[in-house]
């Protein structure tokens, strides 16, 4: 045919080409326009003031640090203590990929780019996106202002060094910016096989039993007692060879390149510097090697290697073997868990944050009693902040199949109250669990506390349940289950089940508190229950109107769940 | 006269200031296989949803097996089986897993759901994937599951959105003498599909809609009578078919042939 252009008058196909940077413009238009007419919604308008309210979060929390770091590097400069700047920078470090690794309770996912694979976008294109798009999760920003504050530290201390702490510190961003998408990278494709995610779990359980019981060995018993003359040598002995090991490590390199140059020893500076090079490079080789294969299509799902080709009769079995729709739902989000990594990865991060932050209370001085006693209530509120993401957006999980339950005979509230009846037994399960850690850790708590706790739980659990009802209809969004990805439309629903959380915690406090301080907590006991009552009332008045309320928000409830991007 | 299976008066469903079904009245007797079809955005997916509870009318009154949908909507949900144009699938159950979820919410005992799944896997041909999950499966073999899933509780009345597409050959026979089976014992089905030739060889009576209202409705020999008497000059020798019944009542409102509308596009190879 006259005139037919048989290829795309852009050619090339490096990250810079001209067809990329057209790829990079027409993104940016569309998220420009997707930003643009989410205004066109109330839900919209939402999403993007809980985008402010989190930004505002972060700086927060980045704020402070990020000044204590700057100081800190500035007096260490001054006085000449390169391992003072050292141990700020593994700080720095360990907080970000820390923060990087437990992204999917904290929101910094990686981005989801399948979606651009129908277009002519190059393997490098495809690795530039992937790490823009990463920047913006909060442990990348939290690291860079963190990094920056150092650098202005030392800068200040000596501006002299300005240009080589600038380009030591920038490649010491990349190191971390690249480790920390690999390592969630190969995550996610662990957790994406049932065996290596069966391999997986029990790595971590192993290595958190493992942890429980070295801090007791290290601290030798609760009372803190000094380490005896042979303990402090080894310990000295262990500490002069860590010292030394961290010097061939990234934080160690970019502080002694920057020393060195302080130093004017500029080739033992570069020497340190083409290390930490090295290092970056074999961080961003493995991610490259991870996303080629998700560049080529990989299907994160669990796909049998090879086909089957056993009977279906010999296969299936109920897990819970009674009829009825509240079995069936019951039955079915079970699988759906225990098939998604993700949401498992998930349940699993408040163990170990109650494991992390259960150190704080550990300290010696006349307060450690008191905050002792309090670590079992303390300790549950992050039962509920695991599952707060199933319990407020109970219909999440469905996708396509939330038409299932309109055009279903089973009223929709049955529906709600087979999935409340799972998530009531997964927090039954976590909330033992950490009640075993803490009082392995912390010791048995007063039986007027351990009273009060359960109270407020009787009180917290059908409240949960009755906000998170309302929540999963009225801010709905569709969860993936087989990546580890920030949704769409998660950050209203994020935030706002985190206040509700608070809340609970709120009057807990308010409870707990002002008969703490008159010495009858057990007094707290009726108040609770009375409160159990009010929230067990409200459940069931929510649960009661479930369907009149989907029924209204029928169109845009199923637009939300079957969203594919 | 029976009661209509499926009954609708004034069907209205606007989306903002667009209506996409404009005022539809309709009945489809008990045992008939009707078929629905409309050029793209008719508003035949618009009209099934509504008639499913998928959707909400704007106006209108619905009637199924004689009850008001308003008011009666689960009793209706009972006897109905939907196949919907988003198939409504659970990606990451596998297929009996998936089976024997929907015949515990349609209130099957669990013996006679796991004795349903196991035939219906094997009707399908879907009995030698036990471990797949349904995300994995190919469209074809998602839609026969989609059907499955659709009749396991012997409903009366049946609806189906595009049921043939991406299904082969052999599957798609079997599937026509399942639902031909089906109403000659009494079941209801009402169809949408492209494919002219099935609805064609299936359909004993049709409906078209085109812009969101009903342009022609009844038997095929009503509807070559209808447009034999809109002819003026010379009526065709043979009997029209179904397609050039179709392109005769809504092909008149495009700007030209299909080959002229090709010319235009002149850069294609």
């Amino acid at each position: 045919m006259a005139g037919v252009e048989t290829a795309s008058p852009r050619a090339g196909w490096g990250f810079l080409s001209p067809l990329a940077r057209g790829q990079y413009a027409a993104i940016v238009w569309v998220q420009s326009r997707m930003f643009v007419n989410s205004f066109r919604t109330r839900r919209g308008a939402m999403e993007f003031g809980a985008h402010v309210l989190v930004f505002l979060i972060f700086a927060l929390i980045a704020g402070g640090p990020a000044f204590g770091l700057g100081f800190g590097a500035w007096v260490a400069m001054t006085h000449g203590r390169v391992l003072g700047i050292s141990v700020l920078l593994w700080v720095l470090f360990l907080a970000w990929q820390f923060f990087a690794a437990l992204a999917p309770a904290l929101g910094g996912q990686n981005p989801e780019l399948s979606h651009l694979l129908r277009y002519p976008v190059s393997f490098g294109s495809w690795i530039v996106l992937y790490l823009v798009y990463g920047i913006a999760a909060p442990s990348t920003l939290i690291g860079i202002i963190w990094a920056m504050a150092i650098g202005i530290g030392i800068s200040v201390a000596r501006p002299d060094l300005f240009l080589w702490t600038f380009f030591t510190l920038a490649l010491f961003v990349l190191f971390n910016l690249l480790l920390a998408r690999m390592i969630l990278a190969w995550i996610e494709r662990w957790l994406a096989q049932r065996r290596t995610r069966e391999i997986a779990t029990a790595v971590f359980l192993f290595l958190a039993l493992a942890a429980q019981a070295f801090n007791p060995v290290y601290r030798q018993n609760p009372h803190n007692r000094p380490f005896s003359n042979v303990q402090r040598k080894t310990a000295n002995h262990f500490a002069s060879r860590a010292l030394e090991a961290q010097k061939t490590l990234p934080p160690g390199l970019a502080i002694n390149s920057i020393n060195f140059r302080a130093q004017h020893h500029p080739l033992e500076a570069s020497e340190d510097l083409l290390w930490l090079g090295l290092y970056t490079l074999g961080a961003g080789a493995l991610l490259t090697w991870r996303l080629r294969s998700e560049s080529r299509g990989e299907n994160l799902s669990e796909a049998p290697r090879r086909s089957s080709r056993a009977r279906a009769k010999s296969q299936t079995r109920a897990w819970i073997d009674f009829s009825g729709p509240i079995a069936a739902v019951f039955e079915k989000d079970l699988r759906y868990l225990m098939r998604s990594g993700p949401m498992l990865y998930n349940l699993a991060a408040p163990l170990v944050m109650v494991f992390v932050f259960g150190g704080a209370f550990r300290g010696a001085g006349q307060f450690s009693s008191l905050r002792l006693q309090y670590a079992l209530p303390l300790g549950l509120v992050w039962a509920f902040f695991g599952l707060a993401r199933l319990i407020c957006n109970n219909l999440g999980m469905e996708g396509d199949g939330i038409q299932f339950y309109f055009i279903s005979p089973t009223p929709l509230r049955t529906v709600v109250l087979g999935k409340n009846f799972l998530h009531l037994i997964l927090f039954l399960l976590e909330a033992a669990l950490i009640s075993g850690l803490v009082v392995f850790r912390f010791g048995r708590p007063s039986l007027s506390i351990a009273a009060a706790t359960l109270a407020w739980l009787v009180f917290a659990v059908p409240a949960n349940f009755a906000i998170g009802n309302l929540l999963s209809i009225t801010m709905p969004y569709r969860i993936n289950m087989s990546r580890i990805r920030r949704e769409t439309g998660a950050l209203g629903n994020g935030l706002t089940s985190m206040l509700t959380q608070l809340g609970f915690v709120g009057v807990g406090a308010l409870v707990l508190v002002p008969c703490a301080i008159f010495g009858h907590i057990w007094l707290a006991v009726p108040i609770f229950l009375v409160l159990a009552a009010v929230a067990l009332f409200t459940y069931l008045r929510v649960l009661g109107s479930v369907d009149r309320m989907v029924q209204s928000r029928q169109e845009s409830l199923a637009l939300e769940i079957m969203k594919t991007t | 006269m029976d009661s209509p299976a499926i009954s609708f008066r004034d069907l209205t469903r606007c989306f903002g200031p667009f209506t996409a079904v404009d005022g539809i009245t309709l009945d489809v007797a008990a045992g008939q296989f009707f078929g629905f079809l409309g050029p793209n955005g008719a508003g035949k997916s618009t009209t099934i949803k509504m008639l499913t509870g998928l959707l909400a009318p704007t106006s209108g009154h619905i009637e199924l097996l004689g009850l008001d949908f308003a008011t009666h909507p689960l009793d209706i949900k009972r006897q109905i089986g939907v196949v919907p144009e988003g198939l409504a699938l659970f990606g990451r159950l596998t297929a009996s897993e998936y089976l024997r979820f929907v015949g515990r919410m349609y209130g099957l005992d669990l013996k006679t759901t796991n004795s349903r799944t196991e035939e219906l896997l094997d009707f399908m041909n879907l009995a030698n994937e036990p471990k797949k999950l349904v995300t994995d499966f190919s469209h074809g073999m998602q839609k026969k599951l989609a059907l499955a899933a659709a009749v396991i509780h012997g409903p009366r009345i049946l609806f189906l959105d595009e049921p043939f597409e991406g299904v082969d050959a052999i599957a798609a026979g079997t599937l026509k003498a399942m639902l031909q089976r089906m109403t000659e014992r009494g079941a209801t089905i009402f169809l949408t599909s492209h494919v002219l030739e099935i609805v064609e060889r299936l359909c004993s009576h049709v409906a078209i809609i085109h812009q969101g209202r009903l342009v022609a409705n009844g038997s095929l020999d009503e509807l070559r009578a209808g447009v034999a008497a809109s002819i003026s000059g010379p009526q065709p020798e043979e009997k029209l078919t179904l397609e050039e019944l179709f392109l005769r009542i809504v092909g008149g409102s495009g700007t030209g042939t299909p080959e002229e509308a090709v010319q235009e596009l002149s850069w294609l190879a």
